[in-house]
């Protein structure tokens, strides 16, 4: 899950802005994606992301700052001249065109017989699952398929970066799923560093190497999946990825390294320093934890660090999970946690008395 | 539920109701298209009497004479060659109009470009052809008012009016409005991101307008080719007005067969000749364009 640091940057964005009129829509983005890395950009829509894409790609313009590829400068540099290629939200197969003559779009002035392009085009359509479709009319192709085209059709122009514009948002969810690993398989395979643009946190956190969450033209965090997961930067990040249960707490204090808070329901906590975050501007502090950190107990069961009274509020049966609402004494707060279910353990009824067990380290200041 | 009879049932069947629907464009479709283009065709094949009227003798010496003697063949040329031209004409010159509306005109105003567009058809087409001759290309008009005034010519030229090219212009003006609109409309169902594609698979704007933009708006300028070239190899008014009379095409040859030399048999048989003629370039036209596509649906 974590990515080398050593590896050589491939795009730098350097303070980029843009402006729409008087809409601001890229904040001053500063950040560096490495070689060979499979970069997000996560957001909701509106946020900047797919405009921050389509300025590496050449179809949007900088108000100013600067975007590098691979050490040099964009900002003379046409979109058919830069080494990007980009897989359409919307995949942009030619209608008019075959399956191959798709994927063979970009090879006109490549210098290789026709007889070698063509095997080119044959090995691109194998490598995507599509082997033996070339002759097909693109418009006879489903969506899977389509993507698939598209894909080919950017990397068997071996570009250094691939952008990928919300490319999954159209198919249905098993076909998704499996694409995702799919995609993850052949980065792997080819090497090329991919910017994904999605609004899908799950996802980035699959797919990705690292991720930058933008929020109205800024990104809140740059971080590899599990950092944010579990160390978001802030409440709207954390709100953002996952899900996190949020609970009031104060204060109480503070000393080198260890924050000591009273928080509603657990009584006092002493959290990490390093388990800081910045809450929503305005509000109190709080503590925020992921639901699989806060653990049922049943009869017999006792708690390895910590464990409080609570009552289930709310049961959700998934079939491999069941999802629980519990309310902790003296507390009025629904607390959302997961239970695996497994073979003998029971299903919790609403109204039912339960104690949970819990651990400080598991657990996130917003302040 | 008691069974319902045969009539109630041919009465609330949908091919019914659509024959009830299509009945009164049927009938006049019939009566104002059909019928006269049978009796063409029947007196095409007739013998032509010695004053007003056909004699009914099945005859197809009218279609020798069509087919061989120099004078049709030369008319049905120019015809041709005039339509080639307005049509080649029209269609260049409204591409690029067609494109910038869709291309470059904001969403917001595209409608009133295309309302702009038509306004030249706010008058009748045989005033407009009355501007062209007196107004505009006349020997006392603005080309050669303007061509002495700056000192170019000393006396009108006479070149520029009741000749082909002056025939030319008129015509592509009048189309100019059929041919932007099939454009127009093939331009802009391309769906934008294609575009994209093109530029970001390598190609700079002007190969990616040959490769993408221009195959893709196909369609639109096949229908604006028939729409500009079908009616006016069979154009009537303008070669009248603006030719004078001295440059003949088919539409006027007929009409001095059928109507001056009440020769109706062989005005027909020119009729339905040019009719073949029109119909086998149409179908040529679009068999190469069928193959030159490819792919595409």
């Amino acid at each position: 899950m974590t990515f080398s640091d050593e590896k050589p940057t491939m795009i730098e964005f350097k303070d980029v802005q843009k402006y729409y009129g008087d809409y601001h829509a890229l904040r001053g983005i500063t950040a560096t994606i490495k070689a060979g890395e499979f970069f997000s950009l996560l957001g909701p829509s509106g946020c900047g992301k797919t405009t921050l894409l389509r300025t590496i790609a050449g179809f949007e313009g900088i108000s100013s700052g600067a975007v590098l590829i691979d050490g040099k400068s964009m900002a003379e540099v046409p979109a058919n001249l830069r080494p990007t290629n980009m897989v359409f939200q919307s995949y942009a197969i030619f209608p008019h065109l075959t399956v191959e003559q798709n994927v063979g779009f970009g090879l006109r002035k490549d210098p290789r017989s026709a007889e070698e392009k063509q095997k080119a085009v044959d090995e691109a359509l194998g490598m995507v699952g599509l082997k033996g479709y070339g002759k097909r009319a693109a418009h006879a192709l489903s969506g899977g398929q389509r993507q698939r085209v598209a894909l080919a059709r950017a990397l068997i122009l071996k570009p250094k970066v691939l952008l990928l514009d919300e490319p999954l948002s159209a198919l249905d969810k098993k076909i998704r799923e499996q694409m995702q690993m799919e995609l993850i398989k052949l980065q792997r395979e080819v090497g090329i560093t991919f910017v994904l643009v999605t609004h899908d946190q799950e996802e980035a956190l699959v797919m990705s190497d690292r991720i930058a969450v933008m929020f109205e033209g800024e990104i809140a965090q740059l971080a590899d999946p599990e950092t944010l997961y579990r160390k978001p930067a802030n409440r709207k990040v954390a709100e953002f990825i996952g899900t996190m249960n949020f609970l009031p707490a104060t204060i109480v204090a503070e000393d080198a390294g260890k924050i000591t808070v009273d928080a509603e329901g657990f009584g006092r906590i002493a959290i990490d320093a390093t388990q800081v975050s910045r809450a929503n501007p305005g509000d109190g502090p709080s503590v925020g934890f992921r639901p699989e950190t806060l653990t049922l107990l049943f009869d017999g069961q006792t708690a390895s660090d910590q464990e409080s009274n609570a009552t289930v509020s709310e049961v959700v049966y998934y079939g491999d999970m069941t999802y629980y609402d519990v309310k902790l004494a003296g507390s009025d707060t629904p607390l959302r946690l997961s239970m695996r279910n497994t073979p003998g353990r029971p299903v919790l009824d609403i109204g039912a008395p339960t104690r949970v067990a819990w651990s400080a380290g598991a657990m996130v200041l917003f302040r | 539920m008691a069974a319902y009879s045969l009539f109630d049932r041919v009465r609330r069947s949908e091919a019914a109701s659509g024959v009830a629907l299509i009945s009164p464009t049927a009938l006049y479709a019939i009566l104002l298209l059909a019928a006269p283009l049978a009796t063409v065709l029947i007196y095409s094949v007739m013998t032509d009497g010695p004053s007003v009227g056909v004699v009914w003798q099945l005859n197809f010496d009218n279609y020798a004479k069509v087919w061989t003697e120099p004078i049709y063949r030369a008319v049905m040329l120019r015809s041709l060659l005039v339509s080639f031209a307005v049509t080649a004409v029209t269609v260049i010159l409204a591409y690029p109009v067609a494109y910038f509306v869709s291309f470059n005109v904001p969403a917001s105003k595209k409608s009133l470009w295309l309302f702009l567009i038509t306004i030249p058809f706010w008058t009748s087409y045989v005033i407009r052809v009355f501007i062209w001759k007196g107004i505009i290309l006349g020997y006392n008009g603005v080309i050669n008012q303007v061509l002495m005034g700056i000192g170019l010519t000393s006396e009108p030229l006479q070149a520029i009016n009741y000749n082909v090219g002056a025939i030319i212009i008129t015509l592509a003006h009048a189309y100019a409005p059929f041919a932007i609109l099939p454009i127009f409309v093939s331009l802009e169902k391309i769906d934008r991101s294609l575009l994209e594609a093109g530029l970001d698979l390598g190609e700079n704007r002007f190969l990616t307008f040959l490769r993408v933009t221009l195959p893709l708006s196909m369609a639109g300028v096949i229908a604006a080719v028939m729409i500009v070239f079908i009616p006016t190899v069979g154009d009537y008014v303008t070669p009248t007005l603006i030719g004078g009379g001295k440059v003949n095409m088919i539409a006027n040859q007929i009409q001095v067969e059928m109507l001056k030399q009440h020769r109706m048999a062989l005005g027909s048989a020119i009729a339905v000749s040019a009719m073949l003629i029109v119909c086998v370039i149409c179908l040529v036209f679009l068999f190469l364009n069928r193959r030159f596509l490819g792919a595409q649906k």
